[in-house]
């Protein structure tokens, strides 16, 4: 909607009070993070969405991006925004310091990604896919590739690719044919063919930095042999001048469903000159280091959806006219009471409510932990972080996007006819929101890499990531009588999720492990909102009688609500997924 | 030359204030809070002159809660080298903020002092005319043009009906009107060297000012609601009540 | 109301009349006691004399001099205070002169100002819009002096030539100081105000039929100094420019005045103009949705209401 305000109350709320910002503070690199600076990069923030981006996000839509002979041209206004947007300095925020980056906590930096996403997702997906190559190469590329590209990366003026997929390969990257021949001057020459690539070409950066996968000649097949190339649209003197186009160029782009003002490309490399990015045939775990990060972001895109799915239906529930209460007039002096009367209304607002704010808190657990793994001084404390980042990917990618197309269908929903059409700019959401469920890892596949490589990994070390900060909140609520209707839900979740686990886990076939996957992304995923939402509730008690009362009411109000009527899906998920897969595998195939 | 910038901490511009139920005054509670755009486009404007090598230092004032460092660290981030906050619980009105920024002046010693035209909550439009009073300097009010020619200012006033131009020997007082200029985004770095400029507190006392409210606001209450619409029978009868019943019209 | 307040007026005019917005502070004066009036001016003479007639004046004081050639805060501000103490209450229009004005005066008096009264409770007890008039603070003044500026569309103007014979006095010049010169001035018809900014909107929708018809709301706007918005569904017909929309999707917009001019008033329009103040609807379809929220309709055909609306404006 139009009238997209950053929320950022709530934000202060997850940041200050639920995550204990002060304690980030104490990580080495972050002394000077206080309140103070985070309140005012927040609110500076959710300025330039609000008044730049917002404006450009229907627009965007209905004009598209446009390709001309191999050149492709973002929507009318973008350009400026996008040079805004880097000139204010936000391209850096997350980036190493010591390339120009603003090095401020990913913590902080994932709210504002929400905010962009909230704002303008098309916008933001072409500043996510270069912080995504920054992770890439921060952790594999040498230091004369980061020195070279990375300062440019982070002031904006370069942009950042992941090119993965082919024609015929996408989830199965071990099919992959891209070829990369050594030349004599240690690059590469890069041969082949990529479609999907989001933002392979366009007219905001005056450079593009692709990250490719290929095989080299001597590669072993399958997913063991792809290597990682660094192929720029323009060569880079030693200088950092840009030298000589490249031989890769854009070839078309897609017509799709939604996200129209973000360049969607089929990419050429003919021959292109490229750098390796760390040890050859060891290209998929860089792409992984990529990739992990992208699928949290989709996370955040997820949020942003559900976030202005809620304030467009809530503003319309407040003020469009209809019907009356079911218990008499509410407001008799109008023609007729205000749609926010009628229960299923408020059932459809309180969902959206419920789900955004527990993902949102669940975002920050998660930001912290990433800065946790990122700064840490102590070598176990960040292996924690790891485990827990490596638990939460494909819950935080798989189930959060599942959730946020949810919110923004039921955005629609409350606006009925006014939804549908486009004049109020909620449907945009309902397409836009569609692509994070496939892109970066199908959900499907998200669930498999939490039920069959996840969960079995270390013995089961990871689950206890989340269940171990569970029990113990749990053990802390004990004797606290005002807690138990939100520690008695959260527990009995534990439980059914536990047994779930455990259920996976002794599963020899693998059909069935794949045929519980889903039911199981989705228990364990409303499990840690139901944790989130007690920790909430804890906070909002302490806090209801004081100043900013009804704030932390409806917190409390919140978590009530999401305990009893969303909560109770984990009771069906958990019956369906104990049911076993022989329903689904035994389905004759003549019967189709 | 050194300019002075008063901005006030006052209600955000989008959003909707209500009245209290009680009616004591407007609910403020859990609302977003702001810099007065009007302040913002002095900020702007000093730190133009700064860039044009006019001016050479800009302290940015505010007078109020503690809070108020807010607004000025938000003004340090937009240009400003450091920042006084005279802080008060009291009820500030105009001529206690005059007062205030006339003893500022008189520390300080700016040649110029540019502020907002009116802040949006009270929408007094007052202290930058009572500071010039009280410091018997000229005065441009709702200038939407600053020139800076030596020891003369030069600005463009927006005046009902078009507008006016004067020329002022400094020091001065400029109050802003929206159109002087379209304030900058605060970029991420200087928000983080913002943090290390200087944040001064002083109080009331220690710049011997009386602040005390000379008006009392004894209510505040709803503006008259919508009336029930009427069908007019002619353009006769619509100019009619346009100028005799709703007085909107001369 | 009582007899012991005397209350001065400092007159906005051109030398030869009344500005209408000083006749309403007189008219606002008059309740508060016995109302004198300062002109100041150059070859002021006309304007005086004229004020004499005006209906509630009883004593007119006339500085001629071109000291006071411009109406420059600065100058006027001195020669006010110089008088101010044989008043109870000093008043000037709330417009950029008074507003200008003012509050010199009053803090050269020590005193406080109130600004934009729309209502006269006691005399030392007025009513003032704040917060963009979502809410009406009662305020009471515990000075000497009062200093008021009058929102002028709050009174009905006093009535000229009205049979008052006030008596004119001569009023001397002060020095004024030699810090302020005056440049020049650019007075412009058909600069507008911006929609968001503009005290009277005038707006028009499909009705209008034609980008060259939309040129009829220049002439009503020009004559109410007025800003001109369109509805959506006018600027999707390509009637009107995108920055002209008033609605959910383009300016939000609260003014004093806000004439829709064949608009059917679809909820988005709605939307963006409905905390107008007044609010104007003529359309041909007197089912038009623009009417409920209209406080004045008008059903009758666009193309002949608009320009008899323009010409009765004057």
């Amino acid at each position: 909607m139009a009238s997209y305000t950053a929320p950022l109350r709530d934000m202060r709320f997850v940041y200050h009070e639920l995550m204990d910002g002060a304690a980030l503070r104490r990580l080495p690199g972050y002394e000077e993070i206080d309140a103070e600076l985070v309140d005012s990069v927040l609110e500076e923030a959710a300025k330039f969405c609000e008044q730049e981006l917002v404006p450009l996000n229907r627009p965007g839509d209905e004009e598209g991006c446009r390709f001309v002979a191999g050149e492709v041209f973002t929507p009318k206004g973008f350009k400026e925004a996008y040079a805004a947007f880097t000139a204010a300095g936000w391209s850096a925020l997350a980036f190493d310091p010591a390339y120009g980056g603003q090095g401020l906590p990913k913590s902080l930096s994932l709210l504002v990604d929400e905010m962009l996403c909230a704002s303008n997702v098309s916008f933001w997906l072409y500043v996510s896919l270069t912080h995504g190559a920054y992770q890439a190469m921060r952790l594999y590329a040498d230091e004369e590739l980061k020195a070279r590209y990375f300062p440019k990366m982070a002031a904006g003026a370069w942009s950042g690719t992941m090119c993965l997929t082919e024609p015929h390969c996408g989830t199965d990257l071990g099919l992959l044919r891209t070829r990369a021949e050594p030349a004599p001057d240690g690059s590469y020459r890069i041969t082949g063919t990529k479609i999907f690539i989001t933002g392979g070409e366009h007219d905001l950066t005056e450079n593009i930095v692709h990250l490719v996968l290929a095989r080299l000649p001597d590669a072993p097949p399958g997913i063991k042999g792809i290597s990682l190339f660094l192929v720029p649209k323009f060569l880079v003197h030693d200088d950092g001048s840009l030298g000589a186009r490249n031989a890769v160029s854009c070839g078309a782009i897609e017509h799709k469903m939604g996200i129209q003002a973000s360049a969607t490309c089929v990419m050429n490399f003919d021959g292109a000159t490229g750098y390796l990015i760390g040890e050859p045939h060891r290209g998929m775990r860089a792409m992984f280091a990529m990739m992990n990060t992208e699928r949290l972001a989709m996370g955040l895109q997820a949020i942003g959806h559900a976030e202005a799915a809620y304030q467009g239906a809530l503003a319309w529930a407040r003020e469009r006219l209809q019907g009356r209460a079911a218990g008499g007039a509410k407001h008799p002096e109008q023609p007729a009471d205000p749609l926010i009367v009628h229960p299923d209304v408020r059932r459809m607002l309180l969902t959206q409510r419920a789900l955004v704010q527990g993902m949102r808190a669940t975002a920050a657990w998660v930001g912290e932990a990433l800065d946790v793994a990122l700064k840490a001084s102590e070598a176990e404390r960040r292996q924690q972080a790891e485990d827990f980042l490596a638990l939460m990917t494909p819950i935080v990618k798989g189930f959060f996007t599942d959730l946020g197309f949810e919110c923004a269908n039921l955005g629609v929903q409350v606006m009925g006819g006014h939804g549908y059409i486009r004049e109020h700019g909620m449907e945009q959401h309902v397409r836009d929101a569609r692509i994070a469920q496939i892109y970066e890892g199908a959900n499907g596949i998200q669930a498999m890499d939490l039920a069959a490589r996840k969960l079995p990994m270390h013995e089961g070390r990871l689950a206890e990531a989340f269940f171990r900060p569970v029990n113990e909140f749990i053990a802390e609520c004990a004797s606290d009588a005002r807690m138990a209707e939100f520690v008695a839900p959260l527990k009995a979740a534990l439980e059914r999720l536990r047994h779930a686990v455990d259920f996976v886990l002794a599963q020899r076939e693998a059909s069935e492990v794949g045929a519980a996957a889903y039911d199981l992304m989705h228990l364990f995923g409303y499990t840690v909102l139901a944790y989130q939402w007690a920790k909430m509730a804890r906070i909002g008690l302490a806090k209801e009688a004081g100043e900013e009362a009804a704030f932390y009411r409806a917190k409390v109000e919140t978590a009530r609500f999401y305990m009893q009527r969303i909560l109770p899906r984990s009771e069906g998920l958990a019956a369906a997924l104990r049911a076993g897969g022989r329903s689904i595998m035994a389905f004759d195939d003549a019967g189709w | 030359m050194k300019i002075l910038v008063p901005v006030k901490r006052v209600i955000d511009y989008n959003v909707k204030a209500r009245v209290k139920a009680d009616g004591s005054g407007m609910e403020l509670a859990n609302v977003k809070m702001a810099m007065n755009p009007f302040d913002e486009i002095a900020v702007e404007e000093a730190v133009r002159l700064k860039e044009a090598g006019v001016a050479s230092e800009i302290v940015a004032v505010s007078c109020g809660e503690a809070k108020c460092q807010e607004q000025l660290r938000q003004a340090l981030a937009l240009g400003a080298d450091r920042a006084l906050l005279v802080e008060t619980t009291v009820e500030l009105q105009p001529l206690a903020v005059a007062k205030l920024l006339k003893a500022i002046v008189d520390r300080e010693a700016p040649r110029l002092v540019i502020l907002g035209k009116q802040a949006i909550d009270d929408d007094a439009n007052q202290t930058g005319q009572m500071l010039a009073a009280l410091l018997d300097w000229p005065q441009a009010t709702f200038a939407s043009k600053v020139a800076v020619r030596g020891e003369e200012i030069e600005v463009t006033r927006e005046i009902d009906g078009g507008l006016e131009t004067l020329a002022m020997t400094l020091p001065a007082v400029v109050t802003t009107d929206l159109r002087l200029n379209e304030p900058r985004y605060a970029t991420l770095p200087n928000i983080m060297k913002a943090k290390k400029k200087p944040l001064e507190t002083l109080t009331p006392a220690e710049l011997g000012v009386d602040v005390a409210p000379r008006l009392a606001t004894l209510k505040v209450e709803e503006p008259p609601a919508r009336k029930a619409g009427v069908k007019v029978a002619s353009v006769a009868e619509l100019v009619d009540k346009l100028r005799h019943e709703a007085k909107v019209i001369p | 109301m009582s007899a012991a307040n005397k209350v001065l007026v400092i007159a906005e005019h051109d030398n030869r009349q009344l500005k209408k917005a000083t006749l309403c502070t007189i008219r606002c004066a008059a309740q508060l006691g016995e109302v004198h009036l300062l002109i100041a001016g150059s070859g002021c003479a006309a304007a005086a004399e004229a004020a004499s007639q005006v209906e509630g004046v009883a004593k007119v004081l006339c500085s001629d001099d071109a000291r006071y050639a411009h109406p420059l805060a600065a100058a006027l501000a001195p020669l006010v205070t110089s008088v101010a103490h044989g008043y109870s209450h000093l008043l000037a229009p709330a417009t950029t002169f008074g507003k200008d004005l003012m509050p010199r005066v009053a803090a050269k008096l020590d005193v406080a100002q109130i600004s934009d009264v729309i209502a006269i409770v006691s005399p030392d007890t007025f009513k003032r819009p704040i917060y963009a008039g979502n809410g009406i603070a009662t305020v009471q003044s515990r000075d000497a002096i009062k200093v008021l500026t009058v929102r002028a569309t709050a009174f009905d103007p006093a009535k000229v030539g009205a049979g008052g014979t006030a008596l004119i006095e001569a009023l001397a010049p002060i020095d004024v100081p030699a810090h302020t010169r005056f440049v020049g001035q650019a007075l412009a018809a058909s600069d507008r105000p911006e929609l968001t900014q503009a005290r009277v909107i005038v707006s028009g929708g499909r009705g209008l039929g034609s980008a060259e018809n939309f040129h009829l709301l220049d002439k009503l706007a020009d004559k109410l100094g007025a800003a001109v918005g369109a509805s959506r569904a006018a600027v999707d017909a390509g009637f009107a420019p995108n920055d002209w929309q008033v609605g959910q999707t383009g300016k939000i917009v609260a003014p004093e005045l806000y004439i829709a001019v064949g608009i059917s008033g679809a909820i988005q329009h709605l939307a963006g103009m409905k905390d107008s103040k007044v609010i104007v609807a003529n359309n041909k379809d007197p089912e038009a949705p623009i009417f409920q929220v209209a406080d004045y309709g008008l059903v009758a055909d666009l193309f002949q209401a608009v320009p008899e609306l323009t010409a009765a404006l004057g």
